[in-house]
């Protein structure tokens, strides 16, 4: 089932916090809502599931006007970010749950919702765990139950909140590739919220930024990642350097260096910022002619696949920057080294009022 | 740091233990026995025929219809009030909050005073209720009344903490399940708040069969009528039948000691599945 979000603000009390958002999700996608904490997405999340009303704004599901139906015939499964089990029923209650409620002429008989019970808690492999309390269980567990308490009710959405937030590190990334398998393996349109970046880009076919209420940019993991566009969303995936400059014609002065605009940039302000990923700084030891600027190695870290290296330029603001470790190797550097930088390839924006952050 | 050196001396746990238990002992325990002791004094005889007397019969049935009228109304008020306060926002809440407690700050014969001062002969609505035959103070409604007024905090005041606590999600998972209002209500939220309930209900029983000063003032003293159970043990006392009056205190007593032991089972109840959650 697809859905379409066209519109939608959401006001509580003196606070906005969707204004005017539109998405549309394909059936049978993984979309991932990413965004800050505040920027929205929970909300966004839950006037899909029918838990919210929006000031203004509809939803459908496969075309059809859904704004005004209740959250209990809406049929979406919703994961929430705390598991929300019934903390007074079995493993097995809890999946049983979706199935029992339902009216007289709709309900499985109770063999039936047992063999459809023990099913699902196989698929999430907790079928030895189902006379178990949700207190007995770890954090992971309560996680996949939950998950299979969702999916009892044969939905056609699954929305999931934050559905890794409350894990440690390896069991996160154990149960996020289990999550995309499952998808894949049952095909069902989702939807999730997160505010981490290696979560969305990892498991996602699709991603949201959302920002202060609003989405800043939707597109495939690598769309996002390579192309952000807008400064927000250039900072909330992954690391970035910052270089505040002046625009002059066609050439952008940096203080400690100038170079040409990339072509096609059009910037309607003198002030500007430069944006640059860390593996687009390239370090060399000697002056090579090409626009450059000095700076100094203040740390190393060469644990892992790739090295970074941290960089005080000389009016002392800190630059990182990434490289292979042939490559570190090959410069054999060490830290307090002067060396000269050179930005690769720089996306410019105009420079907002309030600018967070440091940079040249 | 050691367990060993945060510990006090031995004389000094044992004297804080040994004035704990004095003081218990002094104020509660002597009172008790003193209670059943001077009830049998005269006999099993006489202790039969104060309690099967059928005036006092008249007010153990008066205790209990009070009892079995206020305790039901309370607990849906409670928890009518207490889902309201910790499920939603709306405005005015904390001065609902505030007007739910006021019952416990009034001093009992206030509240009294209230119901004389509305439904009484010479009160607000006095005339027009003579007018129409309704008879409130001095009778079983004025009593009912007061006892609802003194006792509607304890359910609400149980349950309200507890509901905070737990939120509203497993409410909002039952429905994007597909339950309805009332599925969710009888199989999520009641079952979640079942041995606090309990434990309101019980506070609140107790209350309600033991209050004097309320009842006192609406009841008028009419013997086999308005009496409830305290007032006929003052009846019985001022008129010197200090057996009698025990006699029927024990039974209070008894009520107490059951409460005491519904209470300490229920909060051992409520104590593991603290733990657990």
């Amino acid at each position: 089932m697809s859905i379409e979000l066209r519109g939608i603000t959401k006001i509580f009390g003196d606070f906005t916090a969707l204004r005017d958002v539109n998405i549309t999700v394909p059936t049978g996608e993984l979309v991932a809502l990413l965004g800050p904490s505040g920027s929205g997405k929970t909300t966004l999340l839950r006037i899909i599931a029918g838990l919210e009303t929006p000031e203004h704004g509809e939803v459908l599901f496969d075309g059809k006007e859904a704004t005004h139906r209740s959250a209990s015939d809406r049929r979406v499964g919703f994961v929430f970010q705390h598991y929300a089990l019934f903390r007074h029923m079995s493993v097995f209650d809890n999946v049983a749950f979706g199935l029992r409620v339902k009216p007289r002429q709709e309900r499985l008989p109770e063999p039936a919702i047992t063999d459809k019970v023990h099913e699902l808690l196989r698929l999430v492999q907790m079928e030895r765990l189902a006379a178990r309390y949700p207190s007995q269980l770890s954090g992971g567990q309560r996680q996949r139950v939950a998950l299979a308490r969702a999916l009892a009710v044969a939905p056609k959405i699954l929305l999931l909140d934050e559905p890794f937030g409350a894990l440690d590190a390896q069991v996160r990334q154990e149960l996020r590739r289990w999550l995309r398998r499952l998808h894949d393996e049952i095909g069902i349109t989702s939807v999730f919220v997160t505010h981490d970046q290696d979560e969305a880009l990892e498991v996602a076919d699709q991603v949201v930024v959302m920002h202060d209420g609003q989405v800043e940019q939707v597109g495939t993991p690598e769309e996002v990642y390579e192309h952000p566009a807008t400064p927000f969303v250039y900072h909330f995936l992954g690391n970035v350097n910052l270089f505040h400059g002046r625009v002059d014609g066609d050439k952008v002065d940096l203080g400690e260096f100038s170079m040409q605009l990339p072509t096609g940039e059009a910037l309607d302000t003198a002030q500007a910022v430069g944006y640059a990923r860390p593996h687009l700084l390239e370090i060399e030891l000697q002056s090579t002619g090409t626009p450059q600027f000095k700076a100094t190695v203040r740390h190393i870290n060469a644990a892992g696949p790739v090295v970074k290296v941290e960089l005080a330029t000389e009016s002392g603001s800190l630059l990182h920057a990434e490289m292979s470790p042939d490559r570190y190797r090959q410069l054999q550097l060490r830290k307090g080294m002067p060396v000269f930088v050179s930005v690769k390839e720089m996306k410019m924006f105009n420079a907002p009022q309030n600018m967070l952050g440091g940079g040249i | 740091m050691s367990a060993l050196r945060l510990t006090e001396p031995r004389f000094v746990r044992w004297g804080l233990i040994a004035v704990a238990m004095a003081y218990l002992g002094l104020f509660l325990l002597v009172p008790l026995a003193a209670v059943f002791f001077k009830a049998l004094e005269k006999g099993v005889g006489v202790y039969w025929a104060a309690i099967s007397d059928p005036v006092a019969l008249a007010a153990v049935r008066l205790t209990l219809t009070t009892a079995a009228i206020a305790v039901p109304l309370n607990v849906l008020f409670g928890l009518a009030s207490s889902w309201a306060i910790a499920k939603f926002e709306f405005r005015g809440k904390r001065i609902l909050m505030t007007l739910i407690d006021l019952p416990f700050s009034v001093s009992p014969v206030i509240s009294g005073m209230i119901f004389v001062l509305l439904f009484g002969a010479h009160g607000l609505l006095g005339p027009w209720l003579i007018a129409h035959g309704v008879k409130i103070i001095f009778a079983v409604p004025g009593i009912v009344l007061a006892t609802i007024f003194v006792t509607f905090p304890f359910v609400a005041r149980e349950l309200i903490p507890l509901m905070e606590a737990q939120g509203s999600e497993e409410e909002e998972a039952a429905i994007t399940l597909g339950a309805g209002g009332w599925q969710t209500f009888w199989r999520v939220t009641l079952p979640n708040v079942k041995w606090g309930l309990l434990y309101g209900v019980i506070l609140c029983n107790a209350r309600a069969m033991g209050e004097f000063g309320a009842v006192s003032v609406v009841s008028g003293h009419i013997r086999g009528m308005t009496n409830t159970l305290p007032l006929h043990v003052e009846i019985l006392y001022n008129e010197y039948q200090f057996s009698a009056a025990f006699a029927v205190a024990s039974l209070l007593c008894l009520l107490a000691l059951v409460t005491l032991a519904a209470k300490s089972f229920i909060e051992r109840k409520l104590h593991v599945r603290k733990e657990a959650a």
